[in-house]
């Protein structure tokens, strides 16, 4: 209710005497709690409604707008509330010098004691020191001499290990021209090889190791890449592109081949579960020999169901109902089929009828996708005849018996021998589409 | 601590000297423009046969008491006329002659002189109170940088000193550690790699073309279009006459005598002035037929004569960034040059790979020249040609006058008044144990 007090502007606390904290830091100043009797809040009102009611002395609410108060003002900030305290030009040292030199500056003289200020900012890269011993037992390398090593640790202490600096500011006159990776390998090598020195033989120390070749790879690398030249980079753009299409190509061939794949295995199925319901026996044994049968696949070919879970009474024909997610040529071809069998669109919704006029009617659909499947096999197997002919003159393109004897029987009837002869021809198929030279391509 | 620590910075009451080939640029460090602007000119006036062979070093200390007459003069016959006001006075006999040369302090006893000017009557305050923070150029040679050293801390007893490559303070002065500083002044232009605060002095690249290149071809350009560049100092009074009339004015009586070089000196200010009023960089690589459609820039010069500049504004500077043009109009400077551009690549593809992107980042413009109108615009459209695609370009200058005029003097204020800097200076302690050598060290 504090708030609703507050944007009203009701019992204000006095108003603290503004100090510098109360400015910077207004999140530390604590508001003295409330100490108006506060009526209990009926049960399921709401506390915006009933703090319209009862927000003081319930008094009625003014009916014009008043300004009484400070209203939405800013108070105006009191700053210099304190005495002014004086500056003076005084002289200071800095802890972060040598040399102890002294500056002035202005300063206030109530801080005269304490340190320079600064001077906890002076941060140094620690660069490890080498006695000779060392240098002489595990340092030495034969590309480097003493004057060249102590050289780069000069420089490394001098610009904080800015390598790129520090080759910049090489020395070369005196030593030969290095490369960056060089000097890292070189600094680097000799901090691990002091560190494992220094290490108490109980717990290793982590060495950070170098990778010179790495980095120089790395260098290369980029070089050639900034290098590149205009139309180095719109070569390369337009093989990219190449690329893509060539990739979207074959995303879709691989498509239309899972596709085909998915109606084959469906009605292979299908076949075959119809011969096991004869023959229940072997039924494990067929499914032993074709384990990649998948049940989902099956049904994403057929029509799919779907079960009455809802709770409540339902007529059974309801589940004679076609999916919405049969579409409308589906729904027509099944139409034509069935007045072509002669059966009733609507037969009476027994048990036995409503489980096999849908598992008909998904025969049916899948007999459909197979048939058109066909068609556009056929098809690209009729257009790439034409190209064939027409690219060699003269000459006719021999299909194989496979494939063309496999077309008439089944177009006509898909029986369950002749499905894995089919399977493979139109495998066969793709495999001419999808290899590459063959100019149908799209 | 509050107090001092708010903002990072720390006053102690340093002065910042800036110096260039055209001017010394001088004031407070902490402040945001400089006190003064000196030019890098002196006039010497030596009278009669007395020679020079009077001076010794000893007398020129002596001579530091502020000169009432507003001339510093180290002995009785050699006369120093130093600062704009008294430069630009007519004088007998008097020779102008610049203590620079290459971006780097040659004559010391004229830099001694303007120094002793400054101190008197800019900053009119004792050397010794003051530390001193010194531009320099980059490629400053080490003999030269301990000479300087010396100079401050023997004569001047300046408490502490420190030098800075005026690119690095550039690259301050624009909020940068990191970048590649691209500075047009009066006798070059460069660019000059920045790394963290240090420059890679084996990637810097400078190409002689700058403002007094520009200077040198729109006076070829007048002189060979009949131009009279009268210098005003010569001009009593003159008529209005119309556009592309001959001039019609009256020669001042009473001038005296001046030096040819004094007079040189001149006519170059008015040329200067045509440079900065009337010269542009075109967006685009020059091209007669785009820049005739481009109105045209009424000038009239000190004599009264006048008329409308077109598209020659434009290809005068144009060499600044194609110096192959230069060569087809007949002139010395060939195609060996390179143009702005191309100093930047060069420079950049000398520096590790590692470190491009971050130059390209930030490619900080400054110096006078830069002022030439669409020089940044130029530049930048250049770059973008020339690098690729993939490296981010971002172009820095100040748009405001004062802010890239005086770039490497405000980096130098601002560096000179940070609190942690106060720990770099060479004191004058440390010059004492050490020598002048410690510049070359404490200075990278």
């Amino acid at each position: 209710m504090a708030d609703v007090r507050d944007i009203l502007e009701l019992e204000r606390p006095p108003t603290p005497e503004i100090t510098k904290e109360a400015i910077l830091g207004p999140e530390k100043v604590k508001k003295k709690p409330l100490t108006t009797k506060v009526s209990k809040r009926p049960e399921g009102m709401h506390r915006e409604v009933f703090a319209l009611l009862y927000t003081d002395n319930k008094d009625a609410p003014p009916i014009f707008p008043t300004n009484t108060g400070q209203g939405y003002k800013q108070l105006k900030a009191k700053l210099g509330m304190r005495r002014v305290r004086p500056w003076r030009w005084m002289p200071f040292t800095n802890p972060a010098r040598s040399d102890g030199a002294v500056f002035h500056h202005w300063k206030r003289t109530t801080d005269e004691a304490k340190d320079y200020p600064f001077a906890k900012f002076n941060k140094q890269v620690p660069v490890p020191t080498y006695t000779d011993t060392e240098y002489l037992q595990h340092l030495h390398n034969d590309s480097w001499s003493r004057q060249e090593t102590d050289h780069l640790f000069d420089l490394c202490r001098r610009f904080d290990l800015r390598f790129i600096v520090i080759r910049d500011r090489w020395d070369r006159s005196r030593f030969p021209d290095r490369s960056v990776e060089d000097l890292k390998e070189r600094y680097y090598d000799i901090c691990g090889t002091l560190n494992k020195l220094k290490a108490s033989s109980s717990h290793e120390t982590k060495i950070y190791v170098f990778d010179a070749d790495h980095e120089r790879r790395r260098k290369e690398q980029l070089k050639r890449i900034f290098e590149r030249t205009a139309e180095q980079i719109e070569e390369e753009q337009t093989l990219i592109n190449e690329l893509k299409k060539i990739e979207a190509r074959k995303k879709e061939r691989e498509k239309k081949q899972q596709d085909l794949q998915k109606l084959i295995t469906a009605a292979d199925c299908q076949a075959e579960t119809r011969k096991s319901e004869k023959k229940l026996t072997k039924k494990k044994l067929q499914h032993q020999i074709r384990p990649r049968v998948d049940p989902s696949v099956v049904e994403a070919a057929g029509i799919k169901f779907p079960d009455f879970k809802g709770s409540g009474v339902s007529l059974r024909s309801q589940r004679m109902k076609l999916p919405a997610s049969v579409g409308q040529k589906r729904t027509k071809a099944i139409e034509q089929l069935l007045q072509e069998l002669s059966i009733e669109l609507n037969p009476m919704p027994t048990e036995d009828i409503c489980i096999h006029f849908n598992e008909l009617r998904s025969d049916m659909v899948l007999l459909y996708e197979l048939k058109s499947a066909l068609a556009t096999c056929e098809y690209d197997l009729q257009t790439l005849r034409h190209q064939y002919e027409a690219l060699n003159p003269g000459k006719t393109l021999v299909v194989p018996s496979s494939i063309s004897g496999n077309k008439e029987t089944s177009r006509n009837y898909v029986s369950a021998e002749s499905e894995t002869a089919k399977q493979k021809g139109i495998s066969e198929i793709i495999d001419v589409v999808g290899s590459p030279g063959t100019p149908n391509m799209t | 601590m509050s107090a001092g620590m708010l903002y990072g910075g720390d006053e102690i009451g340093a002065l910042v000297f800036d110096i260039g080939h055209y001017s010394l640029r001088v004031g407070y460090a902490q402040e945001d423009t400089p006190k003064a602007e000196i030019p890098a000119v002196v006039g010497v006036v030596e009278d009669g046969n007395s020679v020079a062979t009077l001076k010794t070093d000893g007398m020129e200390i002596d001579e530091k008491k502020p000169d009432l007459t507003n001339v510093s003069s180290s002995t009785t016959d050699t006369k120093y006329h130093i600062d704009t006001n008294f430069l630009h006075v007519a004088r007998k006999g008097m020779e102008v002659s610049n203590y620079m040369k290459d971006g780097m302090i040659e004559d010391w006893d004229l830099f001694e002189k303007v120094l002793d000017y400054t101190y008197a009557k800019c900053i009119q305050s004792e050397s010794e109170f003051h530390p001193v923070l010194m531009s320099e150029a980059p490629w400053n040679v080490r003999n030269k940088r301990e000479r300087l050293t010396e100079l401050m801390f023997e004569k001047y007893n300046v408490p502490a000193f420190f030098l800075v490559k005026n690119a690095v303070l550039a690259a301050f002065a624009n909020g940068r550690a990191t970048g590649i500083v691209v500075d047009s002044g009066a006798t070059h232009t460069s660019a000059v790699p920045v790394q963290d605060g240090f420059v890679l002095t084996q990637a810097i690249v400078k190409s002689p073309l700058g403002g007094d290149y520009i200077s040198m071809q729109c006076k070829n350009y007048l002189q060979e279009n009949d131009v009279d560049l009268v210098p005003s100092y010569l001009i009593g009074s003159k008529e209005v006459v119309k556009e592309r009339e001959k001039a019609r004015w009256v020669k001042k009586r009473n001038v005296p005598e001046v030096t040819t070089s004094w007079h040189n000196y001149m006519t170059k200010k008015i040329v200067q002035d045509f440079q900065a009023s009337v010269l542009q960089v075109s967006e685009t690589p020059y091209d007669e037929k785009t820049v005739s459609s481009i109105p045209t820039v009424h000038y009239e010069f000190p004599s009264g004569y006048h008329q409308d500049f077109g598209s020659e504004r434009f290809r005068i500077p144009e060499a600044l960034f194609d110096p192959s043009v230069v060569q087809m109009r007949g002139g010395l400077v060939g195609n060996t040059m390179l143009g702005v551009g191309h100093i930047v690549t060069t420079s950049v593809g000398m520096c590790d790979v590692d470190v491009r992107p971050a130059l390209y980042g930030s490619v900080v413009v400054t110096g006078g020249n830069s002022f030439l109108q669409g020089f940044p615009e130029r530049l930048n459209r250049d770059l973008s040609v020339r690098i690729p695609s993939s490296m981010r370009l971002k172009l820095i200058s100040a748009n405001g006058c004062a802010e890239r005029r005086f770039g490497a003097w405000i980096g130098g204020s601002i560096l000179a008044s940070i609190g942690t800097f106060q720990q770099m200076w060479i004191s004058s302690q440390e010059y004492e144990e050490g020598g002048k050598g410690q510049v070359e060290r404490k200075c990278p």
